[in-house]
């Protein structure tokens, strides 16, 4: 099954709520880093507050997926890591989830506009005509 | 017959019918490759003076093995035309007909010979025989030297066309990346960007890479120490145009770039290195006091 992106503004939002095979996970991916490079996205957050059990295979997905997107050029942030997903991770190597990671979505989206405040291209459309993003 | 010197009916008597002939199905060989070929009226000349030089050539008292001096008029005269030849994009077949089409028309004209004393004639075939693989295998050496000489020149000419670093603004430095990236180009664009980093004292380098086809290992390790060189002096480099199957690979190879600030586009990257200087560019309304 494909995982949503969803958009807000230059925002993408995407939110794992099953657990997903290996293809799924290389699908989701290589879609959102599609995305990611299509909008030029300014900001990447991924939500798995629903997820129970994040396996080290899981872990590195979400985590090589946030590195692809700053790459692209978009900040990340990982939302809802449950507590025995953290206390699970935590005992596998803390570097698996390398990214910044916030309480819930709404903080999410709280630190990436706050980071995307301070970046020079902010004010940038996605296209010269395109309406500016923080009107 | 004397088994020294070569019979006149067989290259010097009626020259033009030979070099016609030989013009002739030069080009019906090059018609049947589809090759353009040459300027008739061009390609005669050269073929005449060639002919001139092999009778020359074949007139001197025949030695075994035969030996192509590389000094002589024969050895000079073809290796010429082989170089125009090929710098006009003829394909090694192409050149290789030059002295294999004038080969069968001796051959025939050797064929009366060989009926009337084949004793004689025989040893002057199998000479000939080798004469001419020895030009074949000159004309193939020649060939392939002229391509050697023409790709080093275009190649340093590349190294010197593609490379540019460009001022984008005071103390903003542009490295806009072309074409492959081998050892010997990262070298070359890392000292050209260190000279101007220093000479600017460029505060940030902004790095393109949209057109590099390939974004893999040596490339990655190219690009880390130009990156990490050029931080030693102090200036902050923004990177722009990773394409998202580099983004893939480069994460998968485990390389994040982490101390470069990522742009998707040379916009974007603008953008963030003149907030980096303190600077934005603004609709002129906005910019009056």
């Amino acid at each position: 099954m494909r995982i949503p992106i969803l958009r807000l503004g230059r925002i993408l939002l995407v939110s794992i709520q099953v657990d997903l095979t290996d293809t799924d996970a290389m699908q989701f991916q290589s879609d959102l880093v599609a995305r990611v490079a299509e909008i030029e996205a300014l900001g990447v957050a991924i939500d798995i507050t629903a997820l129970d059990v994040v396996d080290s295979y899981m872990a590195r997905v979400i985590n090589d997926t946030a590195s692809m997107s700053r790459l692209l050029g978009a900040e990340v942030v990982i939302c809802g890591v449950q507590p025995f997903v953290a206390l699970t991770l935590v005992e596998m190597g803390r570097e698996l989830l390398g990214a910044d990671c916030a309480f819930n979505l709404d903080q999410g989206l709280e630190m990436l506009r706050e980071r995307i405040a301070q970046r020079g291209d902010a004010e940038l459309g996605e296209d010269d005509d395109a309406w500016p993003i923080n009107n | 017959m004397n088994d020294s010197t070569l019979p006149r009916t067989l290259l010097e008597e009626d020259s033009e019918t030979l070099i016609a002939d030989w013009l002739e199905r030069l080009r019906a060989r090059w018609h049947q490759q589809g090759a353009p070929g040459d300027d008739p009226v061009i390609l005669s000349v050269h073929l005449n003076s060639l002919h001139a030089a092999l009778c020359d050539a074949l007139n001197e008292p025949r030695t075994t093995p035969f030996a192509l001096d590389p000094e002589s008029r024969l050895a000079r005269e073809l290796g010429e035309l082989v170089h125009h030849q090929t710098r006009q994009g003829a394909s090694a077949e192409e050149v290789t007909d030059l002295v294999s089409a004038l080969k069968p028309l001796l051959m025939k004209r050797m064929e009366p010979m060989l009926h009337a004393d084949p004793a004689a004639a025989l040893p002057l075939w199998l000479w000939l025989d080798e004469v001419f693989e020895r030009l074949l295998g000159f004309t193939f050496a020649a060939f392939i030297e002229t391509r050697e000489r023409i790709i080093t020149q275009q190649s340093l000419s590349l190294l010197e066309l593609s490379t540019p670093v460009l001022r984008l603004w005071h103390q903003v430095l542009l490295l806009p990346l072309v074409g492959v990236v081998d050892t010997a180009r990262a070298r070359h664009f890392t000292e050209r960007l260190l000279e101007s980093v220093a000479r600017y004292e460029a505060l940030v380098t902004i790095i393109d890479v949209t057109g590099v086809p390939v974004l893999d290992t040596s490339v990655a390790r190219h690009l880390m120490k130009t990156i990490d060189a050029a931080r030693l002096l102090g200036t902050r480099i923004v990177m722009t145009g990773i394409s998202p199957e580099g983004a893939q690979t480069l994460t998968k190879l485990g390389i994040s770039f982490s101390e470069v600030t990522a742009r998707a586009s040379l916009r974007a990257g603008i953008a963030e290195a003149l907030s980096l200087i303190g600077r934005r560019i603004a609709p002129l309304e906005q910019a009056r006091p």
